[in-house]
């Protein structure tokens, strides 16, 4: 499991008995990270728990939670952690603020209380969410034009409340 | 030149005719060498270092899983190659490094495929194959950024070269195995669960890629690496990047 595997070399046959002279050190490259890390159901997890592989949590992480690849929460898993992770499937309970860059799904299950942002969100009937959802891909012009809408309804439904005073007293 | 490292179970007769068959064998590849006879009392570093005083080149261990943990655990730090002809039971090992376990390992050997191996450290000690402490009362503390603790008792196990196997639990036919990944140390950790009034489980293991833990116990707790017991309190572990040249099989896992 740690092995460095030199990518120049082939399979080779010595004839004689000297040593090969020693190859120049080569970029150190390392195999693709597969490996899953496993938090179990009945394991805490305390502080900045970061991966480069995927992550599983099926018990209880606190502090934060980072890593590049797949994060996964499984129903009766509890995170009490701000989160960034490029993809993540949560059916369990984090509470703080959520970071995702591509997709994120929420399960039936999932339970979130914080901030969302997520390029791409899926839920499943039954999930709940409670703070703010964001997503890239809306423009600042579109945000300053929806704010200035809502300006004006409320200010209109103010006067309308106002008239409403006015004949009733009529 | 070549030293042959051969263990104390071999002098069995039952070993002898392999034995035979394998040095007549190293003898046509040329590549037959000295031999020295193990026991629990001698300490293998010194052996090793006077023989490549002396000339030797390459250093081949001749046994089993705790023959290969014992030496290497010494000898790794010593500047030669180190080659294995795995014989009798206890060889899990050798199907790791894709080494048959017989008379075909001196086929392996004679054609000195060498990889650079990285090995584990400890407590100022090195271990090869596996590192476990029982169920015992600890917590892990992974490169000083984060900690895992569990209200029950804790089974830690650190592969290197040897595979972990496990049950899920007593009615599970099947032998589970987690082979060990290229390039990365890794720890798995059980819990063991209560279970009714008097009885525990054994959960599923977490995995924990690291580069350098702890293990930190509410009292002292036994330690087994490479076939051998310690107690410790504390135990750190590191990995050691490229410290044995192997003569390995094409058959290899990694």
């Amino acid at each position: 499991m740690i092995f460095k595997k030199n990518p120049s070399q082939e399979d080779y046959y010595e004839e004689n008995e000297e040593m090969m002279p020693e190859e120049e050190a080569g970029v150190e490259e390392l195999s693709e990270d597969n490996i899953d890390t496993v938090v179990g159901p009945s394991m805490i997890v305390e502080g900045d728990f970061a991966s480069e592989g995927n992550i599983v949590v099926k018990g209880t992480v606190t502090g934060s939670v980072c890593t590049s690849r797949n994060l996964t929460v499984e129903e009766g898993a509890r995170i009490l952690a701000n989160v960034k992770a490029g993809s993540a499937n949560i059916s369990g309970e984090v509470r703080g603020n959520i970071k995702i860059k591509d997709y994120l799904e929420l399960t039936a299950t999932a339970k979130i209380i914080g901030d969302v942002e997520a390029k791409t969100i899926a839920v499943e009937a039954g999930a709940l969410i409670y703070g703010k959802v964001t997503m890239p891909g809306v423009e600042k012009s579109e945000l300053r034009a929806a704010k200035a809408m809502r300006g004006r309804n409320k200010r209109g439904s103010k006067m309308l409340d106002m008239d409403d005073i006015d004949d009733a007293e009529d | 030149m070549y030293v042959y490292l051969y263990d104390n179970f071999l002098n069995h007769r039952k070993y002898t005719a392999t034995i035979k068959t394998i040095e007549n064998r190293l003898t046509d590849y040329g590549i037959a060498g000295k031999i020295l006879h193990l026991n629990n009392y001698i300490d293998v570093k010194p052996i090793i270092e006077d023989e490549i005083r002396r000339g030797a080149k390459t250093v081949v261990i001749v046994g089993n899983d705790l023959t290969f943990g014992h030496v290497l655990s010494r000898g790794s730090t010593c500047d030669a190659v180190f080659g294995f002809l795995p014989i009798g039971p206890n060889n899990t090992v050798a199907e790791v490094l894709g080494i048959p376990v017989g008379v075909g390992s001196s086929d392996i050997l004679a054609r000195r495929r060498k990889e650079k191996l990285d090995v584990g450290w400890f407590n100022n000690r090195y271990f090869v194959s596996q590192l476990h402490v029982p169920p015992a009362k600890v917590r892990v503390v992974y490169d000083e950024r984060f900690q895992v603790t569990t209200p029950y008792k804790m089974e830690v196990v650190v592969c290197n070269f040897q595979p972990f196997f496990w049950k899920k639990d007593k009615k599970d036919l099947e032998d589970r195995v987690v082979h060990p990944q290229d390039g990365k140390l890794e720890a798995f950790l059980r819990p063991y669960v209560k279970k009714g009034w008097w009885g525990r489980e054994s959960e599923d293991p977490s995995v924990f890629p690291f580069e350098e833990m702890e293990i930190i116990g509410s009292g002292p707790f036994v330690v087994e690496a490479d076939g051998k017991k310690t107690k410790e309190v504390k135990v750190k572990i590191r990995l050691a990047r490229n410290k044995i040249d192997m003569i390995v099989g094409k058959e290899r896992r990694f």
